[in-house]
């Protein structure tokens, strides 16, 4: 009885192994690059910002960090980063802590899903202390919040350059060309327009095209590629994804006030007198918010205007902000705004695009990215969008990427330089990094 | 507003299936020997299968019982990302069992009953693998029991018929894009009995002493799940949005038509050959539909979109000494999936089986049969639902052996 019991084990055994289907992995080729020494330039995303702050596993997780890994099979050596320590909370550019998602309570007392920060306060330790000796010199230069104007101030006063920089007197530009890196990437230019979005273009100011390194956009841009290119290195150049795909802005509908047929009628009656172009139905209407150029200040939200995302809901729900009360100017883009805005990403774009070319650079066309990733697509069987939480793509900030997002953002980077240097580096696997983490 | 509170996770739940891959030609030994061929080649009780119409020429009074352990590995390659992902899908015994009965010595009518599962199978992909939210795991069974009456017209004309009952079981499962804290990942279990009904009908010609005709039809089978239970492990926030509950389904078998030739060399040298037609088209879209809807768990409809399509079948067999007969076959099966469909539930491909297999006679009233096929199945695709892009391979090495009594 051992005798079959032994035989047709091994019959069974020499079956499935001679079963096995083989595959000729196709190599990972260089092309005309040497990644050697490769660094990656850029703001928040590139630093690894996510959920409204930097911490060591939103570091990890940067498009930079994930693409420096699949260029390690064409010859990448260590990527280095400033990490901050694996305990630390992190922190945000307000001080703040990074969100989560969770169970919060309104001012109704509805309990719901949404962020809810992980601490009063971020670890402020990571600010006050410079890690370029202990793990320095860096090859993520991922700054949160710096301009193209910035790279070269020397000393600039950027809290999350100051932990990473060489000296006090250097700039970010000096300590990358110090570096003499022989590949780069580049996703710049977003905060010369972002902050002054974010800020419902009530504050801040956009870069304007034309002026000297440090003001202008076009030469500091200029500036930056040049002394790079210097040494001949090769890189990739990203452009600046439309505000109009980010999920920031496209969260809270210009429309959502939704009222009655009682209040509909009594709002409309507040208004008749000064506005008797206000008007309010049953259903969903257009907030009321603030508009300098109108003759009161204010006017009915219309079609393709932005409420932001840090808009205070309790004060939309329980104060009477968007009915009654006029939603501040710094919570709202209009239509004029957005189109100011989306202009100069145009221009920039262009700047960008052509240096590329001049250059040549691979150019990453994020911006196209982002938009597919507002209409929504399918990735291994895992549906993608710009939905806040849901899409999987954008961290609990609206701005900034969930590891999944980053891994298809890299991926991006990946396809654009294997076509402009004939590489063959292979694209991550995106389903293996998570979305926004659900309790 | 709503927006905002309303957490719209909008989660893809096309739940795929099986192919040709899922259509099993494993129901006899001798004919596995062959190729698959035997609607023109009345040998055994096995017959009521292959040919209805051909059973009442097989003079005995007989049951034939086999097994047919079925080793497939499947690997894929993504396209982009260089990644392999491999199969350690279980080994599955596709069986049959005949009786064929004799009412009395030489009657024109035969009475026979068939077991059989002419589709299933159990394809396991390997834990967090990079389809893992298209599908994790499949197993699908379909056991059809066919009474079937057998009746000779005369000495060269036979017509039979077969009612089938078929009876099975769905259990399909994946991942869900949901994460918790712990780094756990949503997943989605559907489990459910299906049954459908059927016939199999068949005539059989024997034209000349050397040369008969078969042909026949198997008709489609339309397997419903009406009370399936569908099982959610999801983040506890998110729970609500994946209720356990029922779901309907249904998947359609589909129609068989085949005509089958024999030609016998000499007493010793037999040859077969089947043209299978399978309607396959009946399999255009699969759908889910959940008892309890929510904005994340809402009815699928997957195109699948086969088309009919056609196999090939051969082989010959030689009696090599009194006791021992020794056969060789070859298939050529055309996929019924179109470019864009192919999943990883069965990456089916064109494909060529490959089978031998051997008869021994013990005495008078027993007899053996072994079988062996092996087939390979390749094909690249990008998947038009899931964007799944890369290249499947699957192996199928199948011994299979049967034991006869004739009475």
């Amino acid at each position: 009885m051992t005798f079959y019991k032994i035989a047709i084990l091994a019959i069974s055994s020499t079956l499935i192994v001679s079963c096995k289907p083989k595959f000729n992995v196709p190599e990972s080729e260089q092309g005309n690059i040497n990644v050697s020494n490769y660094v990656a330039i850029g703001s928040s995303m590139t630093a690894g910002y996510a959920d409204g702050a930097l911490s060591y596993d939103a570091q990890k997780n940067s498009y930079a960090n994930l693409l420096s890994e699949q260029l390690k099979y064409i010859g990448a050596n260590e990527f280095k980063i400033p990490f901050i320590s694996i305990n630390s909370i992190g922190i945000g550019n307000t001080n703040n802590a990074p969100s989560v998602l969770g169970n919060r309570t309104d001012c109704q007392g509805v309990v719901s899903l949404g962020p809810v920060k992980l601490a009063t306060q971020g670890d402020l330790s990571v600010f006050s202390t410079n890690v370029y000796n202990s793990q320095g010199p860096f090859n993520n230069f991922g700054v949160p919040d710096i301009k193209v104007t910035d790279f070269s101030m020397n000393g600039y006063s950027n809290p999350f350059y100051q932990r990473m920089a060489s000296s006090s007197t250097s700039s970010v530009l000096s300590d990358i060309t110090a570096q003499n890196p022989t590949f780069f990437t580049m996703m710049l230019g977003l905060n010369d327009v972002l902050n002054y979005a974010l800020k419902g273009a009530a504050s801040e100011s956009i870069t304007p095209i034309n002026g000297p390194v440090g003001i202008g956009f076009e030469t500091s841009v200029n500036d930056i590629i040049n002394k790079l290119t210097a040494n001949g290195a090769k890189g990739a150049i990203a452009n600046i994804p439309s505000i109009k795909t980010m999920a920031y802005f496209n969260t809270i509908a210009w429309n959502a006030l939704k009222l009655d047929a009682t209040n509909a009628e009594a709002l409309t009656q507040f208004y008749s007198t000064l506005s008797p172009t206000v008007n309010f139905q049953e259903g969903n209407n257009g907030f009321i918010i603030a508009d300098a150029t109108q003759p009161f200040g204010y006017r009915q939200a219309v079609e393709g205007e932005f409420i932001l995302l840090n808009i205070p809901l309790d004060s939309v729900k329980c104060n009477k902000m968007g009915s009654l009360v006029i939603i501040p100017d710094q919570y709202v883009l209009t239509l004029a705004e957005i189109n100011t805005i989306e202009n100069t990403i145009n221009n920039y774009n262009t700047i960008l695009q052509n240096i590329a070319s001049a250059k040549g650079l691979a150019f990453v066309d994020i911006n196209a990215f982002f938009s597919k990733m507002k209409t929504g697509f399918t990735y291994n069987g895992v549906t993608i969008n710009a939905n806040y939480v849901s899409g999987g793509a954008y961290s609990l900030d609206g701005l900034n990427l969930t590891p999944r997002g980053n891994a298809l953002l890299a991926n991006e980077f990946i396809k654009a330089i294997n076509q402009m240097y004939q590489s063959s580096i292979p694209e991550l696997v995106a389903t293996k990094y998570p979305g926004v983490i659900f309790p | 507003m709503n927006r905002f509170y309303k957490l719209l996770i909008f989660i893809y739940l096309p739940f795929q299936q099986f192919g040709q891959g899922f259509q099993v030609n494993l129901q006899g030994q001798i004919q596995q020997g062959m190729g698959g061929a035997g609607t023109a080649l009345m040998q055994d009780a096995s017959s009521l299968f292959f040919n209805p119409g051909g059973a009442s020429f097989v003079h005995q009074t007989s049951v034939n019982l086999g097994v047919t352990p079925t080793f497939a590995r499947g690997a894929f390659l993504n396209a982009n990302t260089n990644e392999i992902s491999r199969t350690n899908s279980p080994v599955s015994t596709p069986f049959a069992a005949y009786g064929l009965f004799e009412i009395k010595d030489s009657s024109k009518l035969k009475l026979g009953l068939a077991i059989y599962t002419p589709f299933g199978s159990t394809v396991q992909w390997e834990d967090n693998w990079t389809g893992r939210f298209a599908l994790t795991r499949l197993e699908l069974r379909a056991i059809f029991f066919q009474p079937t009456v057998s009746y000779q017209i005369n000495r060269k004309l036979g017509i039979g018929a077969g009612f089938v009952y078929a009876n099975g079981k769905v259990n399909l499962q994946k991942d869900i894009p949901l994460i918790d804290p712990n780094g756990n990942y949503g997943h989605a279990e559907l489990n459910g009995k299906a049954s459908g009904y059927g016939f199999n009908v068949g005539v059989y010609f024997k034209a000349t002493e050397k040369f008969s005709i078969g042909l026949t039809y198997r008709s489609k089978v339309n397997m419903k799940v009406s009370d399936g239970q569908a099982t959610f492990k999801v983040p506890s926030s998110v729970a609500n949005n994946f209720p356990d509950g029922k779901f309907a389904s249904s998947l359609p078998l589909p129609n068989v038509t085949t005509l089958g030739l024999a030609y016998q060399i000499n007493e010793k040298f037999n040859l077969a050959l089947d043209v299978n037609y399978v309607g396959w088209k009946a399999y255009d879209t699969l759908s889910f539909d959940y008892e309890n809807n929510t904005t994340s768990l809402i009815d699928t409809k997957s195109a699948r979109m086969y088309k009919n399509t056609f196999a090939f079948r051969g082989g010959a067999q030689y009696k090599i000494t009194k006791q021992f007969t020794a056969r060789i076959g070859l298939a050529y099966g055309i996929t019924p999936v179109q470019n864009g469909y192919v999943t990883p539930e069965t990456p089916d491909a064109n494909r060529i089986n490959y089978t031998a297999g051997i008869g021994y006679d013990l005495g008078k009233h027993l007899k053996i049969n072994a079988s062996f096929l092996f087939t390979h199945l390749e094909r690249m695709d990008t998947n038009l639902e899931t964007n799944l892009s890369g290249t499947f391979k699957t192996n199928v090495c199948a011994p299979g052996i049967s034991i006869g009594y004739k009475f």
